[in-house]
């Protein structure tokens, strides 16, 4: 079954066409990596299945949902990793985690944060206000939170950009065992050999039209775009 | 039930902020110190005049804390893109809409509670055995200046122009809130038994509930497409 169906999708910011009829599935489990030039319309095309931007034409389907029509469903099965890190610098790692869950009507307790936090390796940093993160630690409390919100559907944007070496090993970890739990994840990525260690499938999206590729090219083809 | 968690996790998270930058309560506080000090040094009020003049003071000093406070309302948002996780959280909107009013309207309150005395003290009311009535005033005009402040903090807290876009969408329509607090405090401080002003405080109430109504309403068309 399709995790994330994307029908005819198109998006258009003034007179400039960044999406043009992209279509794309992406099944139950998979990991589907999104590449392309800046400004190609990843980010785009991500924040229009994240329900941030309504699409100009074409629908969209999360875990058989309606993507404009049912975005509250659609809200309950995904979470974003985008370039916000969504955290209020009053409140320290915890309280931030504690709020972001609360608001999705989770309520985890402080075991299981710390343990979360542990994994990402930021968990002596729980009690610190999070104007004193690094845009690095950042990322990774995002991946914390994803840990403990647990989605059908995780979309996670430049998902390597600001992590050091053991955070991008540490990110890849995580989507080989989300994915083996039937997770669907969904990424825009620049790193082809990192990225190719975790991806099932992959695009090209360049001048708003998306190109299906085999992963093996990720790491063969000399350019994508 | 997820409904009134969301309005709890938002209170709990704006009070907690407050409480640690204290950046609104300061700057409205001392504001309203300011307006204090300056009109009871400009006049030399007998007590009748007094009765007369101080209700207009009052509300002077207190709508325009409540402009300073509520039109920052929304700026912790703004950081890190926490304006955006409201739109795509799973949350009902409303409710994210009624937990920033109540800490807007707690704030509000609280500014007016510290401040009251002071006007008792600088000019000499002798108020005392109305405080409750005069609580009952200052409780319904701050739910209906924060309903309507809340909903436009949320508008123009994106505009370049907010500063002065906030007082001009929300004076003209909290008028009604002003009359009605300015002369159901007046009938207090003259002693006039309650039905000659309880059509005032009858008025504030009603338009509570239509600012309550259509706001609660039109958040979501302002955080969502």
């Amino acid at each position: 079954m399709a995790a994330i169906q994307g029908i005819e999708l198109s998006k258009s910011f003034q007179h400039f066409q960044v999406l043009n009829r992209v279509s794309f599935e992406v099944k139950e489990g998979e990991c589907y990596a999104l590449f392309g030039p800046n400004g190609a319309g990843k980010t785009t095309l991500l924040r229009i299945l994240a329900t941030l931007h309504r699409p100009t034409g074409g629908r969209f389907e999360i875990g058989g949902y309606d993507g404009l029509r049912e975005r509250m469903k659609v809200r309950e099965s995904l979470f974003l990793i985008s370039h916000g890190s969504y955290l209020y610098d009053d409140l320290s790692v915890l309280e931030n985690i504690r709020f972001a869950i609360g608001l999705r009507g989770g309520n985890p307790t402080d075991p299981q944060i710390k343990r979360a936090l542990d994994r990402v390796g930021i968990g002596a940093f729980a009690a610190l206000k999070s104007r004193h993160l690094s845009a690095g630690m950042k990322k990774r409390l995002s991946i914390a939170k994803a840990m403990l919100v647990r989605p059908k559907v995780l979309l996670l944007d430049e998902a390597y950009a600001s992590l050091d070496e053991r955070g991008v090993d540490m990110m890849n970890a995580y989507i080989r065992e989300v994915t083996q739990e039937g997770m669907t994840v969904f990424i825009t990525a620049h790193d082809r050999a990192k990225t190719a260690e975790v991806a099932h499938r992959a695009g090209v999206l360049n001048r708003g039209e998306l190109r299906e590729l085999a992963v093996s090219e990720l790491l063969t083809a000399h350019a994508l775009f | 039930m997820h409904f009134f968690n969301v309005i709890r996790w938002i209170a709990w998270k704006d009070l907690l902020s407050e409480l640690r930058n204290r950046e609104n309560i300061s700057s409205m506080f001392f504001f309203a110190l300011i307006v204090i000090l300056i009109f009871s040094f400009s006049f030399s009020l007998d007590p009748k005049t007094s009765q007369e003049l101080m209700p207009g003071i009052i509300w002077i000093a207190f709508g325009f804390t409540g402009i300073i406070g509520l039109g920052k309302s929304f700026l912790a948002e703004v950081h890190n893109d926490c304006m955006e996780y409201f739109q795509i959280v799973p949350a009902p909107k409303g409710a994210i809409y009624l937990g920033k009013f109540a800490g807007n309207a707690l704030f509000m309150l609280i500014v007016e509670v510290i401040l009251f005395p002071l006007f008792i003290l600088f000019f000499n009311l002798d108020v005392l055995e109305k405080i409750p009535m005069i609580l009952l005033i200052f409780v319904a005009a701050t739910i209906g200046l924060s309903a309507l402040g809340t909903l436009f903090s949320a508008l123009t807290v994106q505009i370049r122009a907010r500063e002065v876009m906030f007082p001009i969408l929300l004076l003209p329509l909290a008028v009604p809130i002003f009359i009605g607090a300015v002369e159901a405090t007046r009938g207090v401080f003259s002693g006039d038994p309650l039905p000659l002003y309880s059509d005032w405080i009858k008025l504030l109430v009603v338009f509570d509930l239509i600012f309550m109504v259509v706001s609660f309403w039109v958040f979501e068309f302002i955080l969502d497409y």
